[in-house]
């Protein structure tokens, strides 16, 4: 019974993401004044993707890393509040779910490690300088946080303490840490601004380079599961999660505002990009926790 | 025509075709002059990705591989390297009269004349420069052969590569691309038939 309500989690988180990322490019179509793919367009790339009858590897390195990554990013999902599966959620640990967020850089560092193109070495390297930026100030706005509710860490009572009427989300409560907390989920869903990880124009696609077939399925699929964990993180901490059409309705509009940001804004270059970071969202969530502190 | 029975293993092939039909990304190699007609194909006027094409930035993830225009003996090599590298099925389509027969370049030393000799073409899209209709027209029947299953150019190349390499030597001198062709198409189960090519030569 545990692991069909789990199959019935990954398939729902699964297919949310899928709709989010059809969506991403149909708002992105209409912004262009374009009728756009079709809403499904992922699922048929993805079917595609899995079609290919060559898949080229690398070597050993290559083929682990993709597991690395598909595995991390479900182990991530279950320490995520939501409304499909609660049984692991009583020993959840934020903090524990911000290092399981790391795994699939790393996975991804150690595949592109064993291909040896220049593009996806730069790209890799991007991609963890990307990751000072917008982790420290995901973890100031968590320290803050879990100041506020007297050093609880663990994500269920952060969200059950917004409960009741939309005055008690923390976007009202604390909405320094919401600003800060947007630009770190920007951050993590790699889109526009910070989009110097992937950039197609510049260095093909980054880490991805190499990874054609079933091995850049994998990785649309982990991009799914991402974009369900990462703007779910926000959802808990700021909007107060919810039952599951709420929860779902939440992510939605939450990943609209950002594509709308996607698409309004250019790319920074990777160190404008981290120095925007650590000048603005950090300072305004260290802020944020002197708030808290002095309001004790 | 005979229509062929219906096995489980034809049944999943028209099903596939029918998903891959749906997600084309293009591998733009634009060394010639057809480029210029590409934006507007993108963008909002005449919008490819309505069909499910988009560019793609490297050929390991393509499927399509677009050759536009002329092909200097050089861009022939890359076209070959590109080609090489991308994961079957895949397609090539040719833009533009030089691709055919050499266009306006027809007795230039230095271009290649006809794009079919060298690596196998799936589509031409005539014209000097064929406009965002007739490009979004020829994808159209491209979807179309995908879909009935008889955009088999790739199946070709490892059928005929013998008399492909030969060609490809004939322009390019000494050339290895270091992928054994001869493996990957073990791997595929094709069997080599380049005799009645080698007749026609």
């Amino acid at each position: 019974m545990v692991l069909l309500r789990a199959g019935i989690y990954i398939l729902a988180a699964f297919f949310t993401g899928l709709f989010l990322m059809g969506l991403g490019r149909k708002i992105t179509a209409r912004l262009q004044r374009r009728y756009g793919p079709p809403l499904w367009q992922p699922l048929y790339d993805i079917a595609k993707l899995f079609s290919k009858r060559t898949n080229i590897s690398h070597g050993l390195m290559m083929d682990f890393s993709v597991i690395i990554l598909l595995g991390g990013t479900l182990l991530s999902l279950f320490f995520l509040p939501n409304p499909y599966f609660k049984d692991f959620l009583a020993s959840a640990d934020i903090i524990v779910l911000l290092y399981l967020l790391l795994l699939p850089s790393l996975g991804m560092a150690l595949g592109v490690g064993e291909v040896a193109n220049p593009n996806g070495s730069i790209g890799i390297s991007r991609a963890l300088i990307m990751l000072l930026g917008y982790d420290f100030t995901l973890l100031a706005v968590v320290v803050g946080l879990s100041l506020a509710y007297g050093g609880n860490t663990y994500f269920v009572d952060i969200v059950s303490q917004q409960g009741g009427s939309f005055i008690h989300w923390n976007l009202f409560r604390f909405p320094l840490f919401a600003l800060a907390a947007f630009f770190a989920t920007l951050g993590m869903l790699k889109l526009e601004p910070f989009e110097v990880m992937v950039a197609p124009h510049e260095i093909a696609t980054g880490p991805m380079v190499e990874f054609g077939g079933r091995y850049l399925g994998m990785l649309f699929l982990q991009y799914s599961f991402a974009l369900f964990i990462e703007i779910g993180i926000f959802v808990n901490l700021f909007l107060g999660g919810g039952g599951i059409i709420l929860f779902t309705l939440k992510v939605i509009s939450v990943f609209v505002v950002g594509v709308l940001v996607n698409n309004i804004f250019a790319c920074f270059r990777t160190e404008q990009a981290v120095k925007f970071f650590w000048k603005y969202p950090l300072v305004l969530s260290l802020a944020g926790i002197i708030m808290v502190m002095a309001g004790k | 025509m005979i229509k062929k029975p219906l096995t489980q293993q034809r049944a999943w092939q028209i099903v596939l075709n029918r998903l891959r039909k749906k997600s084309l990304w293009i591998l733009h190699y634009c060394t010639g002059c057809g480029a210029i007609e590409l934006p507007p194909t993108k963008t909002s006027r005449w919008d490819m990705e309505r069909f499910g094409l988009i560019p793609m930035a490297t050929p390991r993830q393509a499927d399509i591989l677009l050759v536009t225009g002329y092909l200097a003996k050089k861009s022939l090599k890359r076209v070959i390297l590109s080609y090489e590298q991308m994961q079957s099925p895949k397609w090539v389509v040719g833009l533009g009269s030089c691709t055919i027969d050499g266009g306006m370049y027809w007795d230039s030393y230095s271009t290649i004349k006809k794009l079919d000799e060298y690596i196998p073409v799936d589509l031409y899209i005539a014209g000097c420069m064929p406009q965002p209709e007739a490009i979004i027209a020829g994808f159209g029947e491209l979807i179309d052969r995908i879909e009935k299953g008889v955009a088999c150019g790739w199946k070709d190349y490892y059928r005929n590569w013998r008399w492909y390499k030969i060609n490809q030597q004939k322009v390019l001198g000494e050339f290895d691309t270091k992928v054994d062709i001869a493996r990957e198409a073990e791997f595929y189960r094709l069997k080599n038939g380049s005799k009645e090519y080698q007749r026609k030569n």
